[in-house]
C-alpha cells in the first residue's frame, strides 16, 4: 500500500542521474537499517531526505560512501558500481559528506582543517591541488564565504556551536567533489544563521554542486529542497517534488508521529 | 667530572631521539605504541652486528639499521594498524615482550642474554670516533637533524594529513586521505630513525644486550614524551633531558643510601606522573586547554 505512493518519474524534464542507488538493503545482525531502497540522485539540484529518527537516513550517507558495505543491492556512481570501494577512494571520485556529529580535526586550527582537505596526495608534493600561495588564497576564500577568516589560527575545538558547523560546511567546500551529502548540517543553528546557512547552498548549487541533504526543519526542508526522499524504518516511503510529498497526509501523520 | 656530563649528555641525545620518533607517530598520528624500545634494539643489533662481522662505517651501518627497522615495523602495521586504539597498544606489548624473548634467545645474532661486546667505535670516511666529545657532537648534529626533519614533515601536508587521522579517522577517510598508506608511512619513518638512535648506542657503548631494549625502556620513552608535551616539537627533548638526568642527579643526594636509589627513582616517577596529570595533563610543553 505505502509502495504505492511511490511518484512516477518523467523521463524527458529530469536531470541527469549522478549517483543511482538500486535495491539497496544492509542489515545489522536481525536489524534491517536500509531495506530495498532505490534511489536517484539527479544532478545540480537539492534532493532532501526526510524521515524520522532511525530511518536509515546517515546508514544510507554512509553505504554511499563506503563507510559501511551493503548487505545487498548496488550503489552506481556516473554509471559505474562504487561498492566494496574503500571511503577515500569513493571521496576522490568526488563524493564528500558531513557528519552529523561533525567530526572536524579538533585539535587542528580552522585554516588547517579546510587546507588538509585540498591536499589530495599522501605525499609532499600536491600533484593536483595547484601551488601552496593558490591553495591558501582558496582557504581565504573559503572561510570568508563562510565567515571563519576572523577564526582562522583557532583550533577547531575551541569554537562555538554554529562556527563548527560552519567549519564543517568550509571543509566540503574545500573538497572539489560533485556530491555533498549533508547530514543535518543547520541542526541547532538559529534563525539569521539559517538563512546565512541557505543563500551559501544555493550559491554551491549555482556553482553545479549536486547536494543530498539530511534535515529535520521544515522550514529549511521547503525553503532548499527540489526533490524530497521520504524514508521510514530502512524503506524509502516516497521521492517526488516538495509539494507532492510535504502535502501527503499520510507522510506527515509518520513524520509527527500520528501513526495509528 | 668532564668526561662523566659528556656521557650524560651523549645519552641525553640518544634518548631525545628515542623521544622525538616515539612522540611522532603517539603526537601526530595517535598511534600507541609500547615497542619503541624493539626497534631500538633492532638498530642497535644491526649496528653492532656489521660493526663486528665487516665495517665500522656508519654510512653503511645506519641505512641497513633503518631499512631493517623500517621494514620489520612496516610487516607489523599492516595488520596490527587494522586494530584500534586500545588493542594496538596491547598488540605493541605483545611484540614488545616477543621481541625481547627473540633478542635474549637469537644467540648467533645478538650474543643472547650476555650481549655483543667489543663494538668498534663507529668511523665516517675513515675516521673514526674514538674521542667521546668528538661522539658527543656526533650524537648532538643528529638529534638536530631529526628535530628539524620531524618538525619539517610534521609542518608539511604530510603531517596534516597525520594530524587529520589523529583527530578523526573516517573524516579523513571521507576527505580522500589514504589512511592504511599515511599511516604504514609514518610507522616507517619513526622506527627507521628510531633504529639510528639504536645505531649511535651501540657504538658508543661498545656492548649492547637486551637490558636496554625491554618493556621498561619502552615504557620509559613513553614518559618523556608524555612528561615534555605529547604532540609538540620539544616537549619530547625536554621530557628526555628530564628523565634521563634525574637518575644522575639523585645519586648526588648525600642522604640517600646509594643502594635505596632505584626505589627512590621510582616514587618520584610515580609523585611526578600523577602530579603532572594533575596540574599539567598536557606536558611541560604542552598547549593548555582552551588557548588557541
Amino acid at each position: 500500500m505505502l509502495q504505492a505512493l511511490k511518484l512516477p518519474v518523467q523521463p524527458m524534464t529530469e536531470p541527469m542521474t549522478l549517483l543511482e542507488i538500486a535495491n539497496l538493503t544492509k542489515s545489522f545482525g536481525g536489524v534491517k537499517a536500509v531495506e530495498d531502497v532505490s534511489l536517484h540522485l539527479r544532478e545540480g539540484i537539492i534532493t532532501t531526505l526526510v524521515g524520522p529518527n532511525g530511518a536509515g537516513k546517515t546508514t544510507l550517507f554512509n553505504l554511499i560512501t563506503g563507510h559501511l558495505r551493503p548487505t545487498g543491492g548496488d550503489i552506481r556512481w556516473q554509471g559505474q558500481s562504487i561498492v566494496g570501494t574503500s571511503p577515500w577512494k569513493i571521496a576522490r571520485l568526488g563524493v564528500a559528506r558531513t557528519f552529523q556529529d561533525l567530526r572536524l580535526f579538533s585539535h587542528m586550527t580552522v585554516f588547517e582543517n579546510v587546507l588538509t582537505v585540498m591536499e589530495k596526495s599522501a605525499w609532499f608534493w600536491q600533484s593536483e591541488a595547484g601551488s601552496v600561495s593558490e591553495r591558501h588564497r582558496r582557504v581565504h576564500e573559503i572561510l570568508d564565504a563562510t565567515r571563519l577568516l576572523h577564526k582562522a589560527d583557532v583550533r577547531a575545538n575551541d569554537l562555538a556551536y554554529a562556527e563548527r558547523k560552519f567549519l564543517s560546511m568550509a571543509r566540503i567546500m574545500a573538497t572539489n567533489a560533485k556530491m555533498w551529502l549533508l547530514d543535518e548540517p543547520a541542526s541547532g543553528l538559529d534563525p539569521r544563521s539559517y538563512d546565512r546557512f541557505v543563500a551559501l547552498l544555493r550559491s554551491e548549487v549555482r556553482r553545479g554542486i549536486t547536494i543530498c541533504i539530511i534535515e529535520h526543519n521544515l522550514e529549511i526542508v521547503v525553503s532548499i529542497s527540489d526533490r524530497i526522499s521520504f524514508l521510514d524504518q530502512g524503506r524509502l516511503l516516497a521521492d517526488g517534488e516538495p509539494e507532492e510529498i510535504l502535502g501527503n497526509p499520510e507522510l506527515s501523520s509518520i513524520y509527527f508521529g500520528e501513526r495509528s | 667530572m668532564i668526561a662523566y656530563l659528556v656521557n650524560l649528555a651523549t645519552l641525553v641525545c640518544i634518548n631525545a631521539i628515542l623521544a622525538v620518533t616515539l612522540n611522532f607517530i603517539m603526537g601526530y598520528a595517535g598511534i600507541f605504541s609500547l615497542a619503541h624500545a624493539v626497534f631500538f634494539g633492532v638498530g642497535a643489533y644491526v649496528a653492532a652486528f656489521i660493526a663486528l662481522q665487516w665495517t665500522d662505517s656508519l654510512l653503511l651501518q645506519l641505512p641497513a639499521a633503518m631499512l631493517v627497522a623500517g621494514l620489520i615495523s612496516v610487516a607489523l602495521a599492516l595488520p596490527a594498524l587494522r586494530v584500534r586504539g586500545d588493542y594496538f597498544v596491547a598488540a605493541s606489548l605483545g611484540f614488545q615482550v616477543l621481541a625481547a624473548t627473540v633478542f635474549s634467545e637469537w644467540k648467533s645474532v645478538t650474543g643472547g642474554i650476555g650481549g655483543l661486546v667489543g663494538i668498534p667505535p663507529a668511523s665516517i670516511g675513515g675516521h673514526a670516533f674514538t674521542d667521546p666529545v668528538e661522539f658527543l657532537a656526533l650524537a648532538g648534529v643528529t638529534l638536530v637533524l631529526v628535530v628539524v626533519l620531524t618538525a619539517t614533515i610534521v609542518r608539511s601536508s604530510f603531517g596534516r594529513s597525520l594530524k587529520a587521522i589523529r583527530d578523526s579517522e573516517s573524516a579523513a577517510l571521507a576527505f580522500g586521505k589514504n589512511v592504511a598508506l599515511i599511516k604504514t608511512l609514518s610507522v616507517f619513518y619513526s622506527t627507521a630513525i628510531c633504529a639510528v638512535a639504536g645505531v649511535l648506542y651501540a657504538d658508543y657503548l661498545s656492548f649492547i644486550n637486551v637490558e636496554s631494549f625491554t618493556i621498561d625502556a619502552s615504557t620509559l620513552f613513553m614518559a618523556m614524551v608524555i612528561v615534555g608535551g605529547i604532540g609538540t616539537v620539544w616537549g619530547p627533548v625536554v621530557g628526555a633531558v628530564l628523565l634521563t638526568l634525574l637518575p644522575a642527579a639523585l645519586t648526588y643526594l648525600p642522604f640517600l643510601p646509594r643502594t635505596e636509589i632505584g626505589s627512590v627513582q621510582q616514587m618520584i616517577y610515580g609523585l611526578a606522573m600523577v602530579l603532572l596529570m594533575i596540574f599539567k595533563p598536557d606536558g611541560l610543553m604542552g598547549i593548555k586547554r582552551g588557548e588557541a
